[in-house]
């Protein structure tokens, strides 16, 4: 994970940038004339260990996508059916495939969007705060960072239970509003507030964390001489302070989406691992199609078209990561 | 990404384990409880459910001892949850150290047989199995074949509160309609606690709201032809749907979104009035472990303590749930684990779970079973009893949640019972003659 790193690259106009570059280049051209198969050689343990634990399973899936695999292939050690793409027929077809797309997309956007915002007003909450309660706060948030996305969830999911949580007893005690036994799931934009919450919550200390680490590189002099020639705090963010932090803006939005777009923990959980129909993303169809359906190759299919809809986004990711490299 | 890699790693993982054990010996040879196997050395591996850990440990104990009396070998106990057995169990079956015993819940078991994880058994070395329950020995035969043995049954009843019975001068419910009445009354004396619900029925019971179904002459699905056909949206099943709403809607002022799981714990604080339970439900929502990761332990009784009884519920036919044990396909020690079986099924093993509250596997031995305190409800209803459609699919229409989520969008106002049916019948029909 090189973005957590890459806040002290950013500032992007500094020049020194220049004569790393040329030294790796002479290095290379070096390398390349002297060592031959030395640094393919030196690359291929880890280019294995990837293949082995990456690139192995991704074949199998896309392979699997186009087979029918079930228990009795499974359980007499049979050979699979090859299906072609009816597997994916089957899934364009569906009306479920759109309505699940659309709700992960949906839920995608609430979800980055809130969390890149927030994440960003506690990263420059940071910078105005006293440096002791700074560490307090980044204390917390390495806390919710570190905590398990199963354990968490769990909590919340007592939080929010209709017959023995606390929110409803606390909201109940207010005068007037009746909240004993309210189930927070029955309706489903209020089931998916919970889920985004959760989602949002853990989302944040990552973001916060890594924006505050990237404004303690916008200069000081910049930001004063903005407010010296009349700029209102907005201004100063808005001309200042986000255009210097666009190329981590950017990271951190993308890994967000990767990660949103993929939302099952949360979801699963929640939903005591039996999500109802509105409660369903592309992450927990595909898993209830696989294992609670014993349909593998449908559940495969399932999950080789998720990741060519994330394909995009992860090449804008890559692109951005390579931009950060090269100025570098 | 990472959880999306991690499932296909599962995939793969599951692959290649199918693709490693190559040729497995075709075991069409039927495990033979009665051979003489000297099992010195060996451990047959055994997979059974938490409910034996938490109801009835001193009936496996005296199982094993009796096991390893009489062949030498040792056996080990692996208790599973409910919640995720099945998944495991693919994986593990799909592998080739597979358990030699395995515990499933008799809905799950016609997918298993169908599918050849079990090994077909002589039925006539097992005691009492011309008299075992329908119920749970029907999952275990196909063509002529029988692949299980029927384990333990359970059905369930009408729990109610005996103290707020008395102070509204009610008597036990003898029909459905003193049922709704005692509702009735009990909403009317209590119900200025919010919480309080004169009936407890959380909206994904479907053990449950398909019970009022056969109640009233519904079915759930029905083969026609080679075909099978969903019938919830037939008058029988309307009506039965219809009156399982109007009492869950009612009565109930928890989350519709619920399943039972925790409806003893619920229970147990004394602000419900009634309750459709199993008979050890009865029993948890009285008295609680005080340590819960120690079921055996200490007791602690609860506020409702002494205050519960049950009866038959009146109109409505029990869903005979239980469990059957069978010997995998894959086992390497398929003679001893069949051996295994038998013991843990005999009369012997039975009386000592009738002593634990649970019914047993065959009508000679209910009317035992109704003798033991507390029993006598749960005996009662399990003479009238509804079972699962036979599909060989059908527990596919269980782990896709239809029933559940059809009955929550009666229960929480989202659909009318007929548009519910309706949706619900195309996706068993679906599911059920999906090839």
């Amino acid at each position: 994970m090189s973005v957590v790193d890459s806040p002290s690259a950013p500032p992007a106009e500094q020049p020194p940038a220049e004569a790393p570059t040329g030294g790796r280049a002479r290095r290379q051209r070096r390398s390349a004339t002297s060592g031959g198969f030395a640094p393919l050689v030196l690359t291929l343990p880890a280019l294995l260990l990837l293949a082995g634990l990456l690139g192995y399973p991704l074949v199998r899936m896309a392979v699997l996508s186009f087979q029918s695999l079930g228990l009795r292939q499974l359980f007499g050690n049979l050979p699979p059916d090859n299906v072609g793409f009816d597997n994916y027929v089957k899934i364009f077809t569906d009306r479920t495939f759109y309505e699940v797309v659309a709700r992960t997309v949906a839920f995608t956007v609430v979800s980055v969007v809130l969390t890149v915002v927030l994440g960003l007003g506690v990263a420059l909450l940071m910078r105005r705060v006293a440096p002791s309660v700074r560490i307090a706060m980044i204390v917390a948030m390495m806390f919710v960072w570190a905590m398990p996305q199963l354990v968490a969830t769990q909590t919340f999911r007592w939080l929010v239970d209709s017959d023995f949580g606390v929110l409803n007893y606390l909201i109940d005690l207010l005068p007037g509003v009746d909240f004993a036994n309210h189930s927070w799931f029955a309706d489903p934009w209020q089931g998916w507030t919970v889920i985004t919450t959760i989602v949002v919550w853990a989302g944040i200390p990552f973001i916060a964390i890594t924006l505050n680490a990237g404004l303690t590189q916008v200069p000081k002099e910049l930001l004063e001489a903005a407010v010296v020639d009349g700029a209102s705090v907005w201004q100063a963010l808005l001309k200042v302070t986000l255009p210097i932090l666009k190329p981590l803006l950017i990271i951190v939005t993308t890994l967000s989406v990767i990660w949103n777009f993929g939302l099952f923990t949360q979801v699963w959980v929640v939903r005591n691992g039996r999500p109802e129909e509105e409660y369903q993303v592309l992450a927990t169809w595909s898993y209830s199609t696989a294992f609670n359906n014993n349909n593998y190759g449908l559940g495969s299919a399932i999950a080789v078209v998720t990741v060519l809809l994330l394909l995009s986004v992860m090449a804008f990711y890559m692109r951005q990561m390579f931009k950060i490299g090269d100025v570098d | 990404m990472k959880r999306r890699i991690a499932v296909a790693a599962t995939l793969a993982a599951t692959l290649i384990g199918a693709a490693a054990c190559g040729s497995n010996s075709d075991s069409s040879d039927t495990p033979n409880a009665a051979a003489s196997v000297n099992g010195a050395g060996k451990t047959i591996k055994v997979w059974l459910m938490v409910d034996a850990q938490s109801g009835w440990p001193e009936v496996v104990k005296q199982a094993n001892e009796r096991f390893t009396q009489a062949t030498g070998a040792q056996v080990q106990v692996d208790y599973q949850q409910w919640t995720d057995h099945l998944a495991k169990l693919d994986t593990t079956l799909a592998g080739n150290d597979v358990p030699d015993v395995v515990e499933l819940g008799n809905t799950e078991m016609p997918k298993y047989v169908f599918n050849q994880a079990f090994a077909p058994l002589d039925k006539g070395q097992f005691e009492n199995s011309a008299q075992w329950l329908t119920g749970l020995s029907a999952p275990c035969e196909l063509d002529g074949k029988t692949y299980c043995v029927p384990y333990y049954a359970g059905a369930r009843v009408l729990g109610y509160r005996t103290d707020l019975f008395e102070k509204a001068g009610l008597a036990a419910p003898k029909t459905y309609e003193d049922v709704i009445n005692a509702a009735k009354v009990l909403k009317e004396k209590n119900g200025s606690d919010k919480q309080f619900s004169a009936f407890h029925m959380p909206g994904k019971y479907w053990y449950a709201g398909m019970a009022w179904v056969h109640g009233n002459g519904g079915t759930i699905a029905k083969k026609d032809g080679d075909k099978w056909v969903g019938t919830l949206s037939e008058p029988g099943a309307q009506a039965g749907l219809t009156k399982w709403a109007e009492l869950a809607k009612t009565f109930y002022s928890g989350d519709p979104t619920k399943d039972e799981n925790d409806q003893a714990a619920i229970f147990s604080q004394g602000k419900t009035g009634m309750m459709y339970g199993n008979g050890w439900e009865l029993g948890a929502a009285q008295e609680q472990p005080k340590d819960p990761n120690n079921p055996a332990g200490d007791k602690v009784k609860t506020k409702v303590n002494g205050k519960v009884t049950g009866v038959a519920m009146p109109g409505i036919p029990s869903f005979l749930g239980g469990s059957n044990v069978a010997v995998t396909a894959k086992s390497k020690n398929a003679d001893l684990a069949a051996k295994w079986a038998q013991i843990f099924t005999d009369t012997k093993s039975q009386e000592a779970l009738i002593a634990k509250g649970a019914l047993p596997n065959a009508t000679n031995l209910l009317d035992k079973a109704a003798a033991v305190k507390g029993n006598e409800a749960t005996a009662q209803a399990a003479k009238e009893t509804w079972f699962v459609p036979m599909a060989p699919k059908w527990s596919d229409v269980e782990s896709a949640n239809v029933l559940q989520n059809m009955l929550v969008s009666i229960a929480s106002g989202k659909a009318t019972v007929p548009d519910a049916a309706k949706e619900a019948d195309t996706k068993i029909n679906e599911i059920l003659n999906a090839s």
